[in-house]
């Protein structure tokens, strides 16, 4: 088995929009999802077929796998790279990638993603965040205007 | 068939541990009490997952030693059932730690930072010492037994009337915070249990306000707050002996009582912690007027105060119980009284 794993060379990704990825094995080694699939297989390539995600998306998860993956890079260089994701993502990108890293099973990804949202939502009107996240309200109105004058305090 | 159909409110989809990650990303209590509000199933999963206490301990370690919340002065205060959800004991009970502490911590975030020690006093002296690294302690009863600390600042004492003007800073101070034990058995114990010591900050030999400001706010818990004065820098020519003076201290930080108080149950040092519906949760600047009330209540609570006094070089409680005549006389600083008026 562990013979067959490492005769792996290249991994190819397919994204719902049919862009093709090849990447190393260690590169997808976060992606569990993916990674339970290589290990049921036993041919010298794989081909691998991700419908839950989209080619853009999937080009920056290898990107941000990549980067963290490597070990030349310094941790400082591994912050710097994480900040400047950040900062690139819109806020469609992050629940997109949210739910990618969910799929996809990133631990990592996934805990960072978490925290790019929870960024998103601080200093957030309930309004926005129900916008953000398409939730309705299921108050009652009188429950809804409770709610608010006991936490006026925090509807700046 | 792609995600991207699904429901973007992610409590529907993701895994609770990465759900309850992104919540506890949210530092600020107001960005938890705007999310209860968002949906049911949003304020069920704030109240469900104790995500306000977590936070309350996050931002104030020492609230670990909470044994149990109580609400005081229930009756007349109109409940909120949450409507769809069962009413157990459980749920009653993570409904109680939510409003308990969304409250506590929404205090605690206060900008208001006022003075914190009950009373007002002024100028205190060491004993004179030969060896420089005698230190001194003075102990403090704060205006409120639980306050959230931010800084202190003390201003040493400056002898106009001596020659040179020599300036009774200490070399160092350091701070702790605590609460009196109950029981006083033997006079050899310790009155007072320490459940925080501050980093030690250089003291200037200037005569101004100094500003220690704690590494974080310090939630004490029982009201005590000690000053440790570390070495002695300034020698009194007339003896030779060295000598710390302080001409002021004052703790700037956020008094939550009467919103909260504690009971702390010995010997255990764990605490009730008390809410009381009725007082408003925003703290506020007392007036000089309440905060006389307030030195008076916490003499009837003193029972022990004179064996305070002996144990400590001093522990002040309002102007009327500072220095007396027979303190004075055992210290060997050779001060006229009039020296107050030149404290600024």
């Amino acid at each position: 088995m562990a013979a067959e794993k490492s005769s792996i060379k290249i991994i190819t990704l397919i994204a719902a929009d049919g862009s093709v990825f090849e990447v190393e094995p260690n590169i997808v080694k976060e992606m569990k999802t993916v990674q339970s699939y290589i290990d049921e297989l036993d041919q010298n390539t794989v081909s691998i077929p991700l419908p839950n995600v989209f080619g853009n998306d999937l080009a920056m998860i290898i990107e941000y796998c990549k980067k963290h993956a490597s070990e030349e890079e310094t941790k400082e260089a591994k912050e710097e790279f994480d900040f400047e994701f950040v900062k690139r993502m819109k806020s469609d990108d992050k629940l997109r990638l949210l739910q990618a890293a969910s799929y996809l099973n990133m631990e990592s990804f996934l805990q960072f993603m978490a925290k790019a949202i929870a960024a998103e939502i601080e200093n957030q009107s309930v309004e926005f965040v129900r916008d953000y996240f398409q939730i309705e309200s299921d108050f009652t109105p009188e429950e809804e205007a409770e709610l608010r004058k006991e936490n006026e305090w925090a509807f700046k | 068939m792609s995600m991207m159909d699904h429901c973007k409110d992610f409590l529907s989809w993701l895994d609770h541990d990465t759900s309850l990650n992104i919540f506890k990303g949210m530092d600020d209590p107001a960005d938890l009490a705007r999310v209860s509000c968002v949906s049911r199933s949003w304020r069920h999963f704030v109240i469900a997952n104790g995500l306000s206490k977590q936070l309350c301990l996050r931002m104030f370690p020492p609230l670990s030693r909470v044994a149990c919340v109580v609400e005081l002065n229930q009756h007349g205060v109109k409940e909120h059932p949450e409507v769809g959800l069962s009413n157990s004991m459980e749920w009653l009970a993570l409904q109680k730690d939510n409003r308990v502490y969304g409250c506590l911590a929404r205090c605690c975030m206060s900008p208001v930072a006022m003075d914190c020690i009950a009373g007002r006093f002024s100028y205190w002296s060491s004993n004179g010492q030969i060896n420089p690294n005698v230190p001194e302690t003075l102990t403090y009863q704060l205006g409120s037994q639980i306050c959230v600390i931010k800084e202190i600042n003390i201003q040493p004492f400056q002898a106009h009337f001596q020659m040179g003007s020599p300036i009774y800073s200490a070399q160092s101070v350091r701070f702790k915070m605590g609460h009196q034990k109950a029981s006083l058995d033997s006079l050899a114990d310790e009155m007072f249990v320490w459940t925080y010591t501050s980093p030690e900050f250089p003291m200037a030999q200037e005569n101004r306000l100094q500003t220690f400001q704690l590494p974080e706010p310090v939630l004490c818990i029982g009201g005590i707050l000690q000053v440790e004065l570390l070495g002695r820098v300034q020698r009194q020519e007339m003896d030779g002996l060295l000598y710390i003076c302080i001409s002021y201290v004052q703790a700037l930080g956020i008094q939550l009582s009467p919103a909260f108080s504690v009971e702390i149950l010995d010997p255990s040092g764990m605490f009730v912690l008390k809410r009381d519906q009725r007082a408003k949760c925003e703290p506020h600047a007392t007036s000089d007027d309440e905060s006389g009330m307030l030195n008076e209540n916490l003499l009837r609570e003193f029972r022990d105060f004179r064996r305070l006094l002996m144990w400590e070089h001093v522990m002040r409680i309002g102007a009327e119980n500072g220095w007396d005549e027979e303190d004075y006389a055992n210290g060997d600083f050779d001060f006229d009284f009039g020296f107050d008026e030149d404290v600024a």
